[in-house]
């Protein structure tokens, strides 16, 4: 038999139809759009049971009190908590991407050791006798206070443990980080005869005048300082933005005083003589609590009569008047400072300044007012013995400068220690330990900072991610993350009242790391002897425990814990005048005739400054006038850019006395002529793929200008020049 | 398994269509040609039917056996609230589908009678604290929010509507999977006619279908403007 | 068995412009609730998935008299007529819907097979393609919510109002023998987060929720109401030209009853 077409055909048909009329092809189609609608490579994740937990964010030093959601043993969402009294169920976005940090790639596993350039992982042993047999050699050289630490933050027990280490160790060079902070703890020394840390009762003042403070931009403890702006808004209190740039605080301000930069004191003092001249001051303040007025006050009208500050800082008289007047006759008036987050002190004479605004309407230490707030002192340890090493150690000078005769107040100076090291002779630091600080990104004039640490022989990082400073360490032993360990979170920043927050292990840790406290207490008594002896715990979690007392089990239950009900004591409700000298407005660095534009920065709650680095849900929020792909964009008055022939979206060569760099040109009327403003938070060289490399970092392009009452780095700005490329 | 009990069925479903094919062998009588081409017809249609029917599934599902046995009617004689008594809802609401180790634990520590699984039971699991990774026969993909409050606590159904008398098993049966979705085929169903959208039993099939019309005449809601059924909202995510 | 029907609800939100501050809140609050993805580079927005989207609003005049307005954009859930809402209307896959129960417009990834007409349709721009597969870093993906399913590449995705915080509200009011859920059982994730209250979420139809009264503010607007979208996101701002910037008018056509508070 033949088959012909035909009978092909016909197979073919009957195939057909019996297929038609079999579940094969109906079943196959549907089969295979369920599979096209769940690859296999589509993540599932697992379900399970939801739980919270409360805990304390340390992404800032905002110290808001966080509930974090977990299903099982996985952390899912960071959520701001209920009921907090910093944020009561705010919470900001950098504290909102915890998790990501929690399971980032760019978190360290385990203790490190650079060899021939290259990390090696070692034991946790190894690399804790490596720092103390390298600590110990240094010592028996009598070369103990060429060690030094920085730490993040001054307060808590963690940077005590590394001050205390120091100690007794024999190193008086325990450094941190400064912000505005400090500069008011400096004035508060000369005005109330002891340091102290500035407080607002925002929630009950009635009017805002506020000299460049970041109010939503991550000044003071950001999410509390929404929910007061918040509250304004609804009470219409009236808040004043004094400031050079269309920021968001001066956005959302009701008067907006664009300010020629650098000048906000010098207004300051425009407002004071008008409350002067117009005796609108707080007669019964003035003369009950407070010193030195009339030699203030004859200062004042000398030389800051409102038609001279008008010219200074481009702000009309007839303004100046108003604002003087408004504010004086408000119930509750307050005036801040500290440039946009607060990261950058400002000059003890313009704090001063803004001060004295305060004290002539009688806002200080009462109800709608300025505090003045003690440092929490909640950490009393036993004394300890010094050996003789360590006497003549901390007997020597500190690297910095710091508490000498010079700045007999200042406690650090960090902006100072690459130039030391640089041009010291020898090696002046010979190992420094690093925690919860990221210098090599933070700093100004970065590359000069990277360049002073890598001839440090000895570094020690102790970071949780492989941020810069890690990068360029010689050993790093990683902490475990914020939400996998205990420590105490003193809260000061512009609160009235402090407050201690506590973090607590959410999650066992995922890597192989290790408390930093534990890792100090452990090197400690890897050194034996009198050194050994200064920490009589047996771990951190019993350190911090012992520390607390009682306030452990409340701290453990709750979260946080308000340090009683602090009443001021009489002196630290007064003030003393500080007759103005000369010392401001402080010049930028740069000659002016070369470098004829100002550069600003700006800070933004949608980029993290600080040591964290950006996570990938922030980087999503940056504007593309901000970052367009691996550019920064500087934001420039298009009169400006017609100036120098620069197009919106351009290429530009951005020149400052510290570098120069590419950068793309964003046009803006929210900026004034001659100005130029760029984004803090970019152009990190560490992290992952969604952080590193993209933009520049401000850091680099600006450096140190000392204040001459404390030594503290001032800079606010700096001269610049803009070239088409 | 029920190959046996498909051949048969499928024996059924081909007979209408060799009627057919007869039929046209009689409207042309004595054509040698058209006989060929027919016959021709009827080896395609039958043998695509039997690639269809039987191939065909044999080959779409694959088995696994459950790591371990698990005999529901022994605990059910143990236990005071029936299936609540271990797979329960959590305090919000959400249910706890299979149970884990901590439930077993507390009269597993140890073994219990002799069987071979309680013995692999509890040393591979219960000592070793590892999770049992049970196959679960009523999975839905990703995208189905099954709410089981909202069935079983509104709606007052039974464990049984939906999942059969499971409760009444002594030994696990076995689980057999799509190897194109992954999905149980409990899901779409193991018998024949469940193939052709029949179900005898509520708990046969449960397929977007089914949930739909289940939902059509029980809520009567037809909220959903393009469908004029339930939003689809109220079961996906 | 049949059920006596819920109270048809209308889910809506009030942002007060007045006090949003632009922070940002909001989108990363969305994006770690609904298992947003991410990419290396995020500068092209036109791409970037972002539910929940602040944008930067300016009165368009010279410093220094330049003013400035977030406006937060999550899906408008437009009602249109009906229910018609724009997306819903043009949809060929049945993958987007309105629910006249919730007055939710719902999106089903896995029934979208990708033909943008929706995202063409929405005046909003609030609908999201995934040109991409979505890849978590290794270890990242432990941080995702097994209420919200991920996406995959070729899908449109969008704002759903957190839908699954509604879904599990009702398994605890079910477990507790309710049906109704109070005002606070069932509010968005970035009205949540927001630092500022300046998001408020309730039930529009809901004469004891705060939104029923907040909408009809003197202030209260909704973006480009004149296409008869209908939608569900009301703002407040107390600057006329914020208002004006939300379109409701024809070129010549006056402010209507709107005042200005300046």
């Amino acid at each position: 038999m033949k088959i012909d077409r035909r009978y092909f055909l016909s197979l073919g048909i009957g195939a057909a139809a019996g297929t038609a009329l079999s579940p094969l092809p109906w079943k196959s189609m549907d089969d295979s759009s369920i599979w096209s609608q769940n690859w296999p490579w589509t993540p599932v994740p697992p379900d399970g049971e939801a739980t919270y937990e409360n805990s304390t964010c340390t992404l800032c030093p905002g110290g808001c009190g966080i509930t974090v959601r977990k299903i099982d043993d996985r952390v899912i969402k960071i959520e701001g908590r209920k009921g907090h009294p910093v944020n009561d169920g705010g919470i900001c976005s950098l504290g909102l991407s915890g998790a990501q940090l929690l399971y980032s790639p760019t978190r360290l596993n385990g203790p490190m050791i650079k060899v021939n350039g290259s990390f090696q992982k070692i034991s946790w042993d190894e690399a804790i006798s490596k720092i103390a047999e390298k600590l110990t050699d240094l010592r028996l050289q009598g070369k103990s206070h060429t060690v030094a630490a920085i730490t993040g933050s001054p307060r808590g027990t963690v940077p005590n443990l590394f001050k205390r280490f120091l100690d007794v160790y024999g190193s008086p060079n325990f450094l941190y980080p400064s912000s505005f902070e400090d500069s008011y703890s400096h004035l508060a020394k000369k005005t109330h005869g002891q340091k102290a840390l500035p407080g607002f009762d925002f929630e009950n003042a009635d009017y805002i005048l506020s000299f460049g403070a970041g109010i939503i931009e991550g000044w003071g403890s950001p999410v509390r300082m929404f929910r007061a702006n918040s509250n304004w808004k609804s009470r219409h209190i009236k808040l004043v933005q004094v400031e050079p740039r269309l920021s968001n605080t001066a956005a959302k301000s009701d008067k907006w005083l664009p300010i020629k930069p650098g000048t906000e004191a010098v207004l300051a003092l425009g407002i004071a003589y008008v409350i002067l001249r117009e005796s609108l001051f707080d007669q019964g303040f003035i003369n009950n609590r407070t010193d030195e007025f009339s030699a203030w006050r004859e200062g004042v009208l000398e030389t800051y009569h409102p038609a001279r500050v008008a010219g200074i800082t481009g702000i009309e008289q007839e303004t100046i008047n108003t604002i003087g007047r408004e504010f004086a006759r408000a119930k509750k008036p307050i005036a801040l400072c500290g440039r946009g987050e607060g990261r950058t002190s400002e000059g003890i004479g313009e704090i001063a300044a803004i001060q004295a605004l305060n004290a002539l309407v009688g806002s200080i230490g009462i109800r709608g007012g300025a505090f003045a707030v003690p440092e929490p002192d909640y950490i009393k340890w036993p004394e300890f013995a010094l050996d003789e090493t360590a006497a003549d150690g901390l007997n020597q000078k500190r690297i910095d400068g710091a508490g000498s005769n010079q700045y007999p107040d200042t406690d650090s100076l960090l902006h100072r220690l690459p130039r030391a090291i640089l041009s010291g002779k020898g090696e002046p630091v010979n190992a420094i330990l690093i925690a919860n600080a990221n210098p090599c990104y933070t700093l100004p004039d970065t590359q000069t900072v990277i360049k002073a640490l890598k001839k440090i022989p000895f570094k020690v990082s102790f970071s949780t991610y492989m941020d810069e400073t890690a990068a360029l360490s010689d050993l790093i032993l990683p902490n475990h993350s914020y939400l996998e360990r205990y420590e105490d979170v003193p809260v000061t920043w512009s609160l009235a009242k402090s407050l201690i927050g506590l973090t607590i292990p959410v999650v066992s840790p995922q890597l192989n790391t290790k408390n930093t406290g534990d890792v100090i207490i452990s090197i400690a008594k890897a050194m034996k002897g009198s050194i050994s002896d200064a920490f009589p715990w047996k771990n951190y979690t019993d350190c911090l425990k012992t520390t607390l007392g009682k306030y452990w089990n409340p701290l453990q239950n709750n979260g946080y814990m308000k340090i009683s009900n602090y009443n001021p004591p009489e002196k630290m409700t007064k003030f003393v005048f500080q007759v103005p000298d000369k010392t401001f407005p402080v010049d930028p660095e740069g000659d002016e005739k070369v470098l004829p534009l100002i550069l600003i920065p700006n800070d933004s709650m949608r980029l993290s400054a600080g040591s964290t680095g950006s996570p990938p849900f922030l980087m999503k929020t940056v504007s593309d006038t901000v970052l367009k792909d691996n550019d920064t964009l500087v934001q420039v008055n298009p009169n400006t850019a017609k100036k120098y022939g620069l197009k919106d979206g351009g290429y530009a060569l951005l020149k400052t006395p510290r570098g120069f760099k590419k950068v793309k040109i964003y046009l803006s009327q929210g900026i004034g002529e001659g100005v130029i403003s760029f984004p803090r938070g970019l152009g990190h060289t560490a992290y992952d793929k969604y952080l590193a490399d993209k933009g520049v970092n401000f850091n680099e392009l600006i450096g140190p200008v000392e204040d001459p009452a404390s030594g503290l780095d001032v800079a606010w700005g700096i001269r610049a020049s803009l070239t088409k490329v | 398994m029920s190959t046996e009990d498909e051949n048969i069925k499928e024996v059924e479903a081909v007979e209408p269509a060799e009627d057919e094919s007869s039929r046209l062998k009689s409207e042309n009588p004595g054509n040698g040609i058209a006989g060929m081409t027919v016959l021709f017809f009827t080896i395609g249609f039958a043998a695509s039917l039997i690639v269809g029917w039987i191939v065909f599934p044999n080959l779409l599902y694959s088995k696994k056996e459950q790591p371990i046995d698990f005999n529901h009617v022994m605990h059910m004689e143990e236990v005071d609230d029936g299936c609540e008594s271990c797979h329960f809802f959590r305090e919000d609401g959400t249910y706890s589908g299979v149970p884990k180790l901590d439930q077993c634990i507390d009269c597993h520590e140890e073994i219990q009678g002799d069987s071979r699984d309680e013995a692999v039971f509890v040393e591979e699991y219960i000592s070793k604290g590892k999770e049992v990774p049970w196959l679960i026969y009523s999975k839905q993909p990703d995208c189905v929010f099954f709410s089981h409050s909202a069935h079983v606590r509104l709606a007052k159904m039974d464990c049984v509507t939906c999942h059969g008398p499971i409760g009444e098993s002594t030994t696990l049966k076995t689980y057999e999977y799509n190897r194109i979705t992954g999905y149980s085929r409990d899901i779409w169903g193991r018998n024949p006619e469940n193939m052709l959208g029949l179900k005898k039993n509520t708990w046969d099939r449960m397929k977007m279908n089914d949930c739909a019309e289940c939902h059509m005449e029980e809520t009567g809601r037809k909220s959903s403007v393009s469908t004029h059924k339930d939003g689809c909202f109220v079961c996906h995510k | 068995m049949t059920q006596e029907h819920r109270k048809a609800k209308k889910f809506g939100m009030v942002i007060d412009l007045d006090k949003c501050t632009g922070c940002g809140s909001c989108m990363v609050a969305c994006m770690a609730e609904n298992n947003v993805p991410f990419r290396e580079n995020e500068t092209d927005k036109l791409k970037s998935i972002t539910w929940m989207r602040v944008y930067k609003l300016t009165n368009g005049k010279p410093y220094p008299k330049e003013e400035i307005c977030y406006l937060p954009r999550p899906c408008m859930h437009c009602e249109g007529h009906k229910g018609h809402s724009p997306c819903v209307t043009v949809c060929p896959a049945i993958a987007t819907d309105y629910d006249m129960d919730t007055g939710i417009v719902s999106q089903i990834p896995t029934r979208c097979f990708g033909c943008r007409y929706c995202m063409a349709a929405c005046p909003y721009h609030a609908r999201y393609f995934n040109w991409w597969d979505p890849v978590w870093p290794e270890g990242m993906e432990k941080s995702l919510s097994p209420n919200v399913s991920p996406r995959m590449r070729g899908v449109v995705e969008k704002c759903t109002f957190c839908f699954h915080r509604y879904q599990l509200a009702l398994d605890k009011a079910y477990a507790e023998e309710r049906r109704e859920l109070e005002e606070h059982e069932y509010q968005t994730s970035c009205t949540q987060a927001c630092p500022s209250d300046a998001i408020t979420f309730g039930d529009l139809l809901n004469k004891n929720h705060a939104v029923y009264k907040l909408k009809k503010s003197t202030n209260a607007f909704r973006l480009l109401e004149k296409l008869g979208t209908n939608p569900k996101i009301y703002y407040l701002s107390s600057r006329e030209w914020v208002r004006r910037a939300g379109d409701n008018y024809r070129p010549g056509e006056g402010t209507g009853k709107i005042k200005s508070h300046h």
